[in-house]
């Protein structure tokens, strides 16, 4: 299996990138797992969580049967151990900090969390890979510092090989579930999206799982899935591509521009020039296959709203808005989304706007995003796990407002720095209730950000693999991870390598 | 004994001048580094992390401190052969060079050797007739070679013998299914010594598109050098004089022509290798190949300073101390080189 980017940790409390976290996906197993139809699955845990009434402790019953690779026992203190780690040294512990307050044991196979307020996002966050459970006695002298080349779970697959470049898996035979398929997996790295789609074409791999091959490969691919030549699964589209726009200084301080600009989008077209449409257009901040998302809370393409919107604002008529925009020079769908964008401005709206193009490496965006340099700048998402709070609190928390500017908090880190009255409480609000008005309180949010339009929703885009023929067709659970342990050989390799 | 005396105050002098070399390089790397945009803690701990554990980090890595602080570390560090640990996983900068340089080393002495053979093979077959057919052929490769793009032949090649027709691997290095040979890290040799024919048939099916397409790209240079030196060469006195003396063309051009014309492609071959370990980068990036040059790439992507610095540090050692090595050689091999 081949895939792109090198893994240099292996340590849950630190996997970010989307390699990472298939392979720990593989070689632990979380608490519950999201099914493709959106229910919560138990795994570690042996039933769904039980909620207090007040809401504020959660009750996790978890298996009695479940050994770590070291052959240690899984139990209600190994899970402890492992959440509370996470939240002392995890890189992405933000996610969890402000939820959590306690993590009890009960009994020896009961877990309770004790929460600083009413989460009904915490079931998604239990599904969350960070949150792996690993074994107390193997990463003892790692209580407080990460472990990068090894990694002891509880998985069906437990690794005999690592290294950044490759990994191998040999299935785990005291598994307490249904053993793997396959008699195990090697995993690779390589380096560019051509040799990727090569590896893959020539036979030399039997699957491919990348979110970064290039959209032509892409293509090609879907195209020849499609005559049956290989098999494509795609994942729950869960990541969003955006653009940020700075609201706390000119010219996008007038949320009419702002607005402006959204109208100027031609998403669909944008869709197909980019991505021959395998990447959705979006209008929404929270992916529609996540409760609580809409389809449209954002204008559609509407280049006569535009024009009357910035000649509102003293544009049009010999006077052009010209602004930069900024893309990831080395993301190739930003760089021909930034491209087809100024396209469609020039030819829709010529005399009103004018789009700058600068391309800059994504390490330099992520630095200074923060500190306002962009005036408006492609960027995509993925939420650490599957509900709408981990799309909307990345970008539109704010501890600290002023007037509508954000001073402080998630969306000055976003670029945007905008907020906006009201929406901070609709946030938590929303995460404190259950069910329609769940989904009442996230539609609130929506259509504020989408009035505000500091961030225009462009894409959503699926997570998506290619096998042989030779395999069975593989496929994703519900939070865009790839089932490993499901992939079977039904007929010889295409070619011997 | 003059010579001696002089060719050793020569060797001392370009000797002494290395330490220099590297110092310079050394803190030149550092202060650029420190200059680039972005964030080596945000690199490792994202963007959001809370600001304490960003603080806490920073302190643990001495990023908190002033820069000549951070610079007097740095250096004290290196004159101990300490070379840090990377930001990212706190793997021992030593370690990621012993395991990445030697596969640039293999990579690049294999290139080396075919972009010779080839090179050379081309630049002397056109001797025998100049501005015949086969010397502008000649001419024409050498040329051609040295203006090809080396990222469009990688993905040429790669596509056409990998893809296309499936007879070699991709990328990497190694065959996935086969565990590499344990020992010096140079494949060929360890897979050699141990005997494993399959591991050195994996290694060598692996081997051969980069480093052909290294090979093919530096070759023109090679035909090129020879060519000239060895028409020059042709037209000394000296050769003359072997010719009046009744030597047939073969016995002129092998006996005198040849060894005086080599000379200069030995300093072109050092430099050659020099920076090719360094240098090799689309090649190791086209074909996905585990060396030094890649692995610099993602450090400086990831601003992982230490490493960034390590590889930098020891790139620039190897290029001075082939290049020295060359000199001397080539000092000691040519008496007309003066000092």
């Amino acid at each position: 299996m081949a895939s792109s980017g090198r893994i240099s940790s292996l340590d849950p409390a630190q996997a970010s990138t989307v390699n990472t976290t298939q392979l720990i996906s593989a070689l632990g197993d979380p608490l519950y797992r999201l099914r493709r139809d959106g229910s919560l699955e138990p795994r570690l845990a042996a039933d769904r969580p039980e909620i207090s009434a007040d809401r504020r402790r959660v009750t996790i019953p978890l298996r009695t049967d479940v050994l770590f690779h070291d052959g240690t026992r899984f139990d209600a203190e190994a899970m402890a151990f492992s959440l509370r780690r996470f939240l002392r040294i995890g890189t992405l512990s933000y996610v969890v900090g402000d939820r959590i307050q306690a993590v009890e044991v009960v009994d020896p196979h009961t877990l309770r969390l004790v929460l600083n307020r009413p989460s009904t996002s915490l079931e998604g966050l239990l599904t969350a890979i960070n949150l792996t459970p690993i074994s107390p006695t193997a990463y003892a002298d790692h209580r407080d510092q990460f472990l990068h080349d090894r990694f002891i779970g509880t998985g069906p697959y437990r690794l005999s090989r690592f290294t950044e470049h490759h990994q191998r898996l040999e299935p785990f035979d005291q598994y307490w579930g249904q053993q793997p398929r396959n008699n195990g997996l090697d995993l690779i790295t390589l380096s560019n999206s051509t040799a990727l789609f090569g590896a893959l074409r020539s036979g030399e791999v039997d699957l491919l799982l990348s979110a970064s091959i290039d959209e032509d490969q892409r293509h090609t691919l879907h195209q020849e899935s499609l005559a049956g030549d290989l098999h494509e699964a795609v994942g729950p589209a869960m990541e969003i591509g955006y653009v940020t726009l700075l609201s706390n200084s000119e010219p996008f301080q007038d949320a009419s521009l702002r607005r402006a600009l959204a109208m100027s989008l031609n998403r669909e077209e944008i869709s197909d020039r980019v991505s021959y449409g395998l990447r959705r257009p979006l209008r929404a901040l929270i992916p529609p296959s996540l409760p609580g998302g809409q389809r449209n809370a954002w204008p559609g393409h509407n280049p006569a709203k535009a024009r009357q919107l910035l000649s509102k604002a003293g544009y049009c008529n010999g006077r052009q808005l010209r602004f930069p925009f900024t893309f990831r020079s080395n993301v190739p769908a930003d760089k021909l989304m930034a491209l087809t964008w100024q396209a469609q401005v020039q030819r829709d709206l010529s005399d009103c706007l004018a789009v700058d193009l600068d391309g800059v490496e994504s390490t330099t965006v992520y630095r200074q995003l923060g500190e306002g340099a962009f005036k408006a700048v492609m960027l995509d998402w993925r939420g650490t796990y599957p509900d709408p709070e981990a799309y909307l609190t990345p970008l539109l928390s704010c501890t600290t407002v002023e007037a509508k500017t954000c001073e402080e908090g998630e969306a000055a880190i976003s670029g945007s720095f905008w907020s906006a009255p009201g929406l901070q409480q609709a946030l938590l609000q929303s995460d404190s209730l259950r069910g329609t008005p769940r989904q009442r309180a996230l539609q609130q949010v929506e259509t504020l950000s989408a009035d505000g339009s500091a961030y225009i929703p462009v894409w959503l885009n699926a997570p998506r693999a290619w096998a042989q023929t030779s395999l069975k067709p593989p496929q994703f659970d519900g939070s865009g991870q790839l089932l490993l342990s499901e992939l079977e050989r039904i007929a010889a390799p295409v070619r011997e390598h | 004994m003059g010579r001696a005396r002089d060719l050793a105050r020569y060797s001392a002098t370009r000797l002494g001048l290395a330490p220099l070399m590297l110092w310079l390089i050394a803190t030149l790397v550092f202060l650029l580094l420190r200059v680039a945009p972005g964030d080596p803690v945000d690199a490792v701990l994202g963007s959001r992390a809370p600001a304490a554990a960003k603080a806490a980090m920073r302190a643990r890595l001495g990023l908190d401190q002033s820069l000549l602080e951070q610079y007097w570390s740095y250096l004290n560090g290196l004159i101990h052969g300490d070379l840090g640990q990377a930001l990212i996983n706190q793997e021992a900068v030593r370690t990621i060079i012993s395991r990445t340089l030697p596969a640039s080393l293999e990579l690049s002495v294999v290139a080396l050797m075919a972009a010779a053979l080839i090179g050379l093979s081309i630049g002397f077959s056109g001797i025998a007739k100049p501005e015949g057919k086969i010397d502008f052929a000649g001419r024409l490769y050498g040329l051609g070679t040295y203006a090809l793009p080396p990222f469009w032949v990688a993905m040429l090649v790669q596509l056409v013998f990998a893809v296309s027709l499936g007879w070699l691997p991709v990328g990497g290095r190694f065959p996935p299914s086969l565990l590499p040979p344990d020992g010096s890290g140079f494949y060929l040799l360890d897979s050699l010594l141990a005997g494993d024919w399959q591991a050195l048939r994996g290694t060598i099916r692996h081997l051969v598109l980069p480093a052909g397409t290294l090979a093919l790209l530096l070759s023109g240079t090679f035909t090129t050098a020879l060519r000239l030196n060895l028409r020059r060469t042709l037209r000394g006195d000296y050769v003359e004089a072997a010719r009046s003396r009744g030597l047939s063309e073969r016995q002129v051009i092998v006996r005198h022509g040849l060894p005086n014309a080599l000379l200069p492609v030995l300093t072109i071959a050092g430099i050659t290798v020099a920076s090719l370990i360094g240098g090799a980068l689309l090649i190791e990036v086209t074909f996905s190949w585990p060396g030094i040059a890649l692995r610099l790439q993602e450090a400086i992507n990831q601003r992982d300073y230490p490493v960034v610095q390590g590889i930098v540090v020891v790139i620039a050692a190897l290029v001075v101390l082939v290049s020295v090595a060359v000199d001397l050689l080539v000092a000691a091999l040519d008496p007309r080189v003066r000092y």
